[in-house]
């Protein structure tokens, strides 16, 4: 369960945003979106617990896994190195990760599909491989909610069915809580039941999926005319938002 | 910045009285012109002042010097033949090794002539250049530069016969050691380490020092004649080396012999295990750098080195040639100081200075 | 599988044999250095000093050899080497924690505040576990001064850390010609100098274990916290999301990089460049996981100190101070690194 309460950040003089309210119950899927620059990452940094709010409060239920939007990394670590680093908070002072950890890292990767990564240096994959790995990370502290910023932000339309795929698939198998950020309206419709939409300082709107992303609402926050279109392919019916560019 | 100088100079001398002008050309080259006698003298480097008191005969003249040349006289015999050498000012510099002048203090003494070091940097000279100073440039290093200083000193202060006595005394007992010496085979020669620091680290006289211009004309040869002026060594390399005897610097007032036979490190050193090890002896200055005592540092090396051959008869040549370099005599007890008997008394052979 | 296993598992595949390599060339370097210096002993005399601390061999050499060789060079070999690791690991942690291959004990100041507090105490005082106290506190302090000044916002830009670095450097220097000038040029100077200029010269058992006790104790701790420096050298926000206490953890790297580079400079001033290359150099052969990194940099370090001690003491008759030959090496690396860095960044090692 996520709680935000009031929730107001200013940088300097500016209000970035104020009075954001909601709550996403257990095992729910939210998803935030908004222009660049309304607050979303700190946002969801502030409900992490890596930016303190000048005013409102967040409440987070149990530990927390969080997918950064930048993923660079100043070592070459190898991925398991990576994955088992998730294991920071299982593992005490002056230790080290247990075999135990090690296992869950292993396993983790395998879930991902990408237990082939496990030996390879991070720095050397692919931004899709790189994302999939910060998720494996995330998993692997056997979190019980999930936060990520913009996952599939800067990955090509393989990459984007990948990571959409696998947080549908692992969101539901783990019973996860989930919030991200996103700039693909279709991603929040296709995994999102709950949508923050974040318009201005103060104006937001918190409502189910199917309510927040029409038209008209995508129209009026990104500025320009957003259509929805009913899709079929090969029997499976899907809905697509998409920017008309006049 | 010559040109600047010697318009200085020029401006200074056009209201000073008009005596007879003296011209000097100091080891840096630089020529300098004085009214008349200097008056008022100020020296910077260290052992420059003993030996201008030497010179001129007193300290009259002398109206600043180095902080630890007064260090070298307080306490010592020079202060006992000139006790009031102790009220001339000494705050001209930085303190410690310093040689920056503190301009301000040096013009309120009123000088007509500064010495200065001219083989440091010009960082010391200038600033006394621009202040409108007569400024005459000394270095250290060989017996040559010692003579120019005697030459320079007793031409600004009129003591030209008395620099040039002192020069000559140079000469006859350079003279008398090298006959003595020079036949000397070079396995004769005993090995010999001068150690310019040893408490703090091991720094060694090399080939470029005058301490091995002295070792060598003493009738011994320097172990550490490969190295150029002072270095510092490994104690290995002193073992290495093995030296005969062992020479400890007058700067370093804490140490003595004692503290080189109790290092486990260098017991298997010829030097200690013979009792060969000497504290540099402490006159009007210090007898180990340049000094106008150095022909005493002469004959008392070699008696050191060659106990066996040389005999010139200390007491006496030191009482003579303190009776011509600062017009006083000493006593037999002075000479105990001087020759540090409390360092030195139990070390191999340090009876045959017994002879007072 | 067994953790040990594990990592075992894991290293052999990365590097085969790095651990045997590594000691195997620490024990000739040492056996070596045993064997060279001004005084001329023979390798035979020297394998039978040796040989006798185990065996009952009648000496066959001549009992100046054998103190040469136990009382002179021994400590001093083992001193350069206790050295040499502790910057390297110094190093390894602060460019971790830093998350920055370009830092090291230099340049983010605690070699110079603890030249400082090694000077100050001698000014003070004659003891020697007051010098090596106070060249950690204000090793420490200088570490302190250079982190706040270099942080914005919550994170540390190498730019900001260098610059912090000299400003601090610079100021400590400062109060180090402050106490040289305060000093007594008699007594105390020249012993404040001497401490300053620094040198494997003065090597003797008792120093052994005045630098080797801080340098295994920092070292250990360091050790231990291998995991959690990996943690943080993904940076402070991704290590705190990940559950770890980040200042904590770095305050505990720290304090074990002050007290390993208070010891070091304590025992041979401040010697520059080995917690900068050695680290980077070890990377290179293990990776950046710092459970291998570590123990791995620290015989590097130890390996290169020693043979670069044996320039100094044994190549000519005078003592070449050991800083210089590090410098005359080091720099010309750092100034690769840092073209590389330009060109390439860090992550493409």
């Amino acid at each position: 369960m996520i709680r935000v309460e009031g929730a107001a950040f200013r940088y300097r003089e500016d209000w970035v945003f104020r009075d954001v309210s909601f709550e996403l119950a257990r095992g729910r899927f939210g998803a935030i979106l908004g222009p660049n620059g309304r607050g979303k990452t700190t946002l969801l940094k502030s409900i992490v617990g890596l930016l303190r709010l000048n005013e409102g409060s967040t409440k987070v239920d149990g530990r927390i896994g969080y997918v950064a939007q930048r993923n660079d990394m100043a070592f070459a670590y190898r991925v398991l190195d990576i994955v088992v680093m998730g294991r920071a908070t299982h593992v005490g002072l002056f230790r080290t990760p247990s075999s135990e950890d090690y296992r869950i890292a292993r396993s983790t990767l395998d879930r991902l599909g990408i237990s082939e990564f496990t030996e390879r240096i991070y720095t050397q994959l692919s931004g899709g491989e790189r994302q999939l790995v910060m998720i494996a990370r995330a998993l692997a502290s056997e979190c019980d909610v999930l936060i990520l910023d913009e996952p599939t932000s800067a990955l090509d339309f393989s990459n984007q069915a990948l990571i959409v795929e696998i947080l549908d698939r692992i969101t539901a198998e783990d019973g996860l809580t989930v919030l991200m950020t996103t700039h693909v309206p279709q991603h929040a419709q296709r995994l999102a039941d709950t949508v923050l939409m974040m318009h201005g300082p103060d104006h937001h709107d918190w409502g189910p999926a199917a309510e927040i992303l029409t038209e008209e609402k995508l129209e009026a926050l990104y500025g320009v005319p957003v259509k929805s279109l009913e899709l079929e392919h090969e029997g499976t019916k899907s809905q697509a938002l998409v920017p008309l560019f006049l | 910045m010559k040109s600047v100088f010697m318009a200085a100079v020029g401006a200074f001398a056009a209201f000073a009285a008009s005596a007879e002008p003296i011209t000097i050309v100091d080891q840096r080259d630089r020529t300098v012109t004085l009214d008349g006698e200097a008056e008022r003298v100020v020296t910077i480097p260290i052992p420059a002042a003993s030996m201008f008191i030497a010179v001129d005969g007193g300290t009259d003249r002398l109206v600043g010097m180095h902080q630890l040349s007064k260090t070298a006289i307080k306490g010592r015999i020079l202060q006992r033949f000139y006790p009031d050498a102790l009220a001339i000012p000494s705050n001209i510099t930085g303190k410690g090794f310093s040689f920056v002048p503190n301009v301000e203090e040096l013009l309120a003494l009123e000088p007509d002539l500064v010495f200065q070091w001219g083989h440091l940097n010009d960082d010391i000279i200038d600033p006394l250049v621009n202040a409108g100073l007569n400024v005459a440039l000394i270095k250290i290093g060989t017996e040559e530069f010692t003579r120019k200083w005697l030459t320079i000193m007793g031409a600004v202060t009129g003591k030209s016969e008395k620099a040039q006595a002192m020069i000559d005394w140079r000469d006859a007992v350079m003279a008398e050691v090298r006959a003595a010496t020079a036949d000397i085979a070079d396995d004769e020669r005993p090995r010999t380490l001068y150690f310019m620091n040893y408490l703090s680290k091991l720094r060694v006289a090399g080939g470029r020092s005058y301490n091995n211009f002295y070792i060598d004309l003493a009738g011994g040869k320097n172990v550490a004649a490969e190295l150029g002026m002072f270095a510092e060594v490994g104690v290995e390399q002193i073992i290495a080396w093995d030296p005969e005897v062992i020479l400890l610097n007058g700067f370093e007032a804490k140490l003595s012999p004692q503290d080189v036979y109790d290092n486990e490190l260098l017991a298997d050193v010829s030097a200690v295990k013979n009792r060969r090890v000497y504290k540099m002896p402490l006159g009007g200055y210090r007898w180990d750098p340049p000094n106008q005592e150095s022909p005493l540092t002469w004959l008392w090396l070699s008696m050191i080195l060659h106990p066996d051959k040389f005999d010139w008869g200390m007491s006496e040549r030191i009482d003579r040639n303190y009776q011509f370099i600062y017009g006083q005599g000493v006593t037999a007890e002075d000479i105990q100081n001087i020759l540090r008997f409390d360092m030195n008394a139990d070390a191999a052979n340090y009876d045959i200075f017994n002879d007072g | 599988m067994s953790l040990a296993n594990e990592a075992t598992a894991r290293v052999t595949r990365r590097l085969p044999g790095l651990w045997t390599i590594l000691f195997v060339a620490l024990g000739l370097t040492i056996l070596v250095s045993l064997g060279i210096g001004r005084f001329g002993v023979p390798v035979d005399h020297v394998a039978g000093i040796l040989a006798a601390q185990i065996l009952p061999i009648e000496p066959f050499w001549k009992p100046v050899e054998e103190r040469v060789v136990e009382l002179i060079r021994m400590p001093r070999i083992i001193i350069a080497g206790l050295a040499g690791a502790g910057l390297a690991v110094a190093g390894s942690a602060l460019q971790g924690v830093f998350r920055n291959p370009l830092v090291g004990p230099q340049i983010i100041g605690v070699s110079s505040g603890a030249a400082f507090g090694g000077a100050f105490a001698i000014l003070v005082s004659e003891s020697q576990i007051l010098l090596i106290g106070a060249a950690f506190g204000f090793g420490m302090l200088a570490m302190v001064v250079v982190y706040t000044i270099s942080r914005q916002q919550g994170r540390a830009s190498i730019l900001m850390l260098v610059l912090a670095g000299i400003v601090t450097s610079a100021f400590f220097s400062a109060l180090v010609s402050v106490t040289k000038f305060v000093a007594d040029p008699d007594d105390k100077l020249p012993a404040i100098v001497f401490w300053l200029m620094g040198s494997f010269a003065s090597a003797s058992y008792e120093k052994v274990w005045l630098i080797g006790i801080p340098v295994v104790i920092g070292s250990i701790l360091v050790y231990l916290m291998r995991f959690q420096i990996n943690v943080l050298s993904l940076g402070d926000e991704e290590a705190q999301s990940l559950g770890l206490k980040v200042e904590r953890t770095r305050w505990i790297v720290l304090i074990a990089v002050a007290l390993i580079s208070a010891a070091v400079v304590a025992a041979a001033g401040i010697v520059g460049w080995v917690g900068l290359v050695i680290p980077h150099f070890a990377r290179m052969l293990t990776g950046p996981d710092h459970k291998v990194l570590i123990p791995a940099a620290a015989l590097i370090g130890a390996i290169y100190l020693i043979h670069v001690d044996n320039v100094a003491r044994a190549s000519i008759a005078a003592e070449i101070p050991v800083g210089i030959i590090t410098a005359l090496l080091g720099a010309p690396v750092f100034a690769y690194l840092l073209r590389r860095a330009a060109n390439k960044g860090w992550s493409s090692e």
